[in-house]
């Protein structure tokens, strides 16, 4: 079956554990995060053309990618950093707004968080990988009534203000 | 074997209502990085109580979540639960314990 044609059965694969850090530029404010499978975080501030980035936070993550059961075809998702539940905080958002398009319920909305917490470039989540992440999380529910939606993180309205739950592990690498 | 006939079997405590799955299978975890992975219809078992617990039970369609070592959840992690659909449940005992009961139940 080709890929195009097949109506994918996803399988996660490629899991791997590491960390989701967080970085600050102290010049322009930005965000930035990434994933580091190191066995230790990277804490190093440096220097990047105008940026200073410093480290602000790091958390217990794991990233994977999706497997077609049927046909083989792969999705790398090396891009998404983590994924977020949306508490519905601020009608006013976009991620909110993703889960009110759907008449059920029982919407959850997930936003996938890319490396470029600012969006300075502009760029977010491929959308092929935001489908593929649809298609897995919704493939098994059984509940008709459920289902999970994931948007890219660049509809978020605030950063700052936000209060949805990011899937790591918070706490675990603090140090006392 | 279904979330209720479980309670009834060990005497788990339940912490709010949730659906009543059928168990397909059992994980034990306590890092939310690690809950992601698992495969829709399990018992998950756990010593979180962080509300990104719930987030993340809620994402793989877990059948409920057992909270080991008399840890009780905080009221904003009940109503997230409730929102979702997850039964909540307790053990006194250590996660351990709870794993050889369910064996013995041929639970997993």
């Amino acid at each position: 079956m080709s890929n195009a044609a097949c109506h994918h059965q996803w399988a996660m694969t490629n899991l791997r554990s590491g960390y989701l850090v967080i970085e600050g530029c102290f010049h322009c404010r930005n965000r930035i995060s990434f994933f580091s499978q190191e066995p230790v975080a990277p804490i190093d501030d440096y220097h990047e053309g105008e940026h200073f980035w410093s480290h602000l936070a790091h958390y217990q993550a794991s990233q994977f990618d999706l497997k077609c059961e049927k046909c083989s075809a792969e999705m790398q998702l090396k891009d998404v950093m983590a994924l977020m539940l949306c508490m519905k905080c601020n009608p006013e958002c976009g991620v909110y707004a993703a889960g009110t398009q759907e008449p059920s319920q029982k919407t959850w909305v997930y936003a996938a968080l890319c490396a470029d917490t600012s969006h300075s470039t502009k760029k977010c989540i491929p959308p092929e990988s935001i489908r593929a992440l649809n298609e897995y999380f919704n493939q098994s529910i059984k509940d008709p009534a459920k289902k999970i939606v994931v948007v890219p993180c660049s509809l978020r309205k605030s950063v700052d203000t936000c209060q949805g739950v990011v899937l790591a592990d918070f706490g675990l690498t603090d140090l006392y | 074997m279904k979330v209720s006939e479980l309670v009834e079997k060990t005497g788990l405590k339940t912490f709010n209502e949730g659906a009543d799955k059928e168990i397909k299978g059992v994980y034990i975890s306590d890092m939310v990085s690690d809950i992601i992975g698992i495969n829709e219809g399990h018992l998950l078992i756990t010593l979180q109580t962080h509300k990104n617990l719930i987030a993340a039970a809620n994402l793989v369609d877990v059948a409920a979540v057992v909270i080991s070592r008399n840890k009780t959840p905080a009221e904003d992690v009940v109503a997230l639960a409730n929102k979702a659909g997850i039964k909540l449940l307790g053990y006194d005992g250590d996660t351990w314990g709870l794993a050889k009961k369910l064996c013995e139940l041929k639970i997993g």
